[in-house]
């Protein structure tokens, strides 16, 4: 039944990033002047190749190192320094503030709930997505409007979007309370706390966040559909498969490289989002509602350890490596359909 | 092979998507003493206590820089909520203001970066504090900051749910209070006794009207004592109000703003307010018949919860002590400085002020109490990190013990 007969020698998207070796430019001129040997070996370029690269490379590298690596050392550094609470540097105490992170009595849990986040905000985000991308990719009558509507969760400010759902949320004045009163949900007439209280404030969030991160995974689904070569989906059609079957058969297997893509962005900026939870459960006391970006900012933030957030933001750092790893490990997102 | 070069370079390339994603702050700018003109530029660091805070500021600064020429003033105007964490990170970049407008500040005066203000201000300014709020600023004697305002608090009773609710007298007892808060939640609708916001904006203040009112303390200048069994009675009344449905629904996670906005809107029947709260009832809801009581406490006996915030100067490069001195004295001056303390609808530091405004009706009921007015002990080094546990942790008294709240506030404390 394979029909993937469409994917001619050079197949479309990211599949195919590998840079090919010098020597196949321009024909096969198989003996080049510089007297290197051809073929595989010439993937190492030797230093000299380096030297003569580097004008044209160097400035990309001096953005990398600037924006990248140079943020990356210095957050690093100061995890190993002892900073006084008014931010003056007293010398270092090696791992010692490393120690007090894993010692906390609630990381874990905050730990746990940092996955949970992740996991079910990207999840669910990507389902909807997928769902949404199939509609916008039909033509009908409005098409535009509604492709530039479903972009405003976007264009917005995240903040200024969880305030207001924050509001609707108060009680006594918040709209959503308010209706949920009115239709007899809630039994309370001031309505309910739900920012107040851990486990419905995270919930909350959640919602906010799938709301947010829908945009953009949409378009980059919506863009992988329009990669979708035609005829292979009539192909498909001439063999019989139904709409479902073409879409799980078809279909999917051609939106690896976007979802992936999608997937992969989505886990980084969801794992690094702060405003939504500080937002919505920023009033409640304790750790029961935190993920490990909110506890950076409590520790920056209430008890300005600013050397202690710095190693739980580079413990940050490594669990987002790792969930990378995982996730290129299992679903194989590389791999050519 | 081809496979690991694969993975390898999508977790680089994600390494390095994350570290652009994730936003990394880099203090920049250069704060130099002069420009070629022998001009001084003083960095003003100051929180917004109100719309109108901006405001005064640039008029200060404009009438102050008409009088110097050689002076400017760089204004930076910052939320409460982002004050801390802005001077941290300052400090920490070798970028503090020249002065700056806050709270705790033992914790600089510790690190040896402020002026005693001896240093940056005249003689006759100096003499113009009132003395024991100068004594609140002094770490082993010596001052190292300027008194700004103060504010004492006072309970706002509203009258028209007390006589709903049949209590006659507002309360002047812990018991009286909870008897009359059980009666006004009563009336149902969504109406709450007592409004008790212990949620993060700041929990150490409804904290400490309960704890101190108990004979309670969270300690001095040498120590901090939150977990100390004399704060146990006001920390057990506590939760006697939420156990008995006194208080507004959640109280552990309630923040004082938008509950003073209820308070106004006349669906609580008692809540402590600051001065600045009457502007607000008669910016926003005139009509409401309101009056204005001392804090209840256990046995009856007067007390107020005061709080000071300071000026205090960083000496950085110490080269600009003559232009902060100019400074402190022009704002001090009674011309400039009662206008100010009388827009944002505080109370004055000075004796000139006092005077000035000893006949505004608004402020009599603070000023009476003041004398009877507690401090935070904001002169100790750990008073910055007590008000941060206070803040992030105290809310829990909801579902927690007491006990295990004041241990886990002071454990966090002495672990700073």
């Amino acid at each position: 039944m394979s029909t993937t007969t469409g994917t001619s020698s050079t197949p479309a998207g990211a599949a195919s990033g590998r840079p090919r070796s010098a020597g196949r430019r321009g024909g096969d001129s198989g003996t080049s002047g510089s007297g290197a040997s051809a073929g595989p070996a010439q993937r190492r370029p030797g230093g000299r190749d380096l030297l003569h690269a580097l004008p044209w490379i160097g400035p990309a590298l001096l953005l990398i190192v600037g924006v990248v690596f140079f943020p990356a050392g210095v957050m690093f550094f100061n995890s190993t320094r002892d900073i006084s609470q008014s931010g003056v540097d007293r010398g270092g105490i090696g791992f010692a503030n490393y120690v007090e992170v894993f010692s906390f009595p609630y990381f874990w849990p905050i730990f746990g709930r940092t996955i949970i986040w992740v996991v079910v905000v990207v999840g669910v985000t990507v389902l909807i997505s997928l769902g949404l991308a199939q509609i916008l990719d039909k033509a009908f009558p409005g098409r535009r409007i509604v492709r530039l509507a479903v972009i405003i969760p976007w264009a917005a400010s995240v903040v200024m979007t969880t305030m207001v759902v924050y509001y609707g949320l108060e009680p006594y004045f918040g709209i959503i309370n308010t209706f949920l009163v009115d239709i007899g949900l809630v039994t309370t007439p001031e309505g309910y706390g739900w920012t107040r209280n851990p486990a419905t404030a995270f919930a909350w969030s959640i919602v906010v966040a799938i709301f947010v991160s829908l945009p953009f995974t949409t378009y980059t689904i919506l863009a992988g559909l329009a990669t979708v070569p035609g005829d292979v989906l009539e192909a498909a059609k001439m063999d019989g498969a139904g709409p479902v079957r073409t879409y799980f058969g078809v279909v999917l297997p051609q939106l690896r490289s976007a979802l992936s893509v999608a997937v992969l962005i989505n886990i980084i900026n969801v794992f690094n989002s702060l405003p939504i939870l500080k937002v919505m459960t920023g009033s409640i006391p304790g750790y029961d509602a935190d993920t490990i970006m909110t506890m950076i900012f409590k520790y920056i933030q209430n008890q300005h350890k600013i050397d202690v957030a710095s190693a739980l933001s580079v413990v940050a750092f490594i669990i987002v490596i790792v969930i990378v790893a995982v996730y290129v490990r299992v679903v194989k997102p590389m791999k050519e359909v | 092979m081809k496979k690991t070069v694969r993975y390898s370079a999508a977790i680089a390339l994600a390494a390095a998507a994350s570290l652009t994603l994730s936003s990394c702050g880099f203090g920049g700018g250069s704060t130099d003493g002069g420009d070629a003109e022998g001009k001084t530029t003083l960095d003003l660091l100051v929180p917004s206590y109100s719309d109108n805070t901006q405001g005064l500021w640039e008029d200060v600064v404009d009438g102050f820089e008409a009088e110097n020429p050689d002076i400017t003033v760089k204004l930076e105007v910052q939320s409460w909520d982002n004050l801390e964490s802005v001077i941290a990170t300052k400090v920490q970049g070798g970028e503090a203001p020249d002065i700056y407008n806050g709270g705790p500040f033992a914790g600089f005066a510790a690190d040896d970066l402020l002026y005693p203000v001896e240093d940056v201000v005249s003689a006759d300014t100096l003499s113009d504090f009132q003395d024991s709020f100068l004594a609140n600023a002094e770490v082993d004697g010596t001052a190292y900051a300027l008194p700004l305002i103060a504010s004492a608090r006072a309970l706002f009773v509203n009258n028209a749910l007390l006589e709903q609710a049949g209590v006659a007298q507002p309360p002047t007892t812990w018991d009286e209070l909870l008897d009359a808060a059980t009666k006004i939640s009563a009336l149902g609708n969504g109406i709450a006794g007592y409004g008790m916001p212990l949620g993060s904006e700041e929990a150490q203040a409804e904290a400490a009207v309960w704890l101190w009112g108990g004979g309670g303390t969270f300690g001095d200048a040498d120590a901090i004592t939150v977990d100390d069994p004399s704060n146990l009675p006001g920390a057990e009344q506590i939760k006697k109000m939420i156990d008995a449905g006194a208080t507004q629904a959640d109280p552990g996670s309630t923040n004082r703003s938008p509950l003073m906005d209820i308070f106004i809107q006349g669906k609580i029947g008692m809540q402590v307010g600051l001065p600045p709260t009457v502007g607000q009832i008669a910016d926003n809801n005139p009509d409401l018949d309101y009056s204005i009581v001392p804090i209840p406490t256990q046995d009856g006996s007067a007390f107020t919860l005061g709080v000071m915030d300071q000026l205090m100067a960083f000496k950085n490069d110490g080269d600009k002590q003559d232009a902060i001195t100019k400074f402190f004295d022009y704002y001090y001056s009674a011309d400039v400085y009662v206008p100010w303390v009388q827009t944002e609808g505080f109370l004055p530091v000075t004796k000139s002020g006092a005077d000035a405004l000893s006949g505004e009706e608004a402020l009599a009921p603070f000023l009476e109490v003041l004398p009877d007015a507690q401090f935070y002990p904001s002169t100790n080094p750990q008073w910055q990190a007590t008000d941060g546990a206070f803040k992030a942790l105290f809310g829990q008294i909801q579902t927690k013990p007491a006990q295990d709240v004041l241990t886990e506030i002071q454990a966090q404390v002495d672990a700073s």
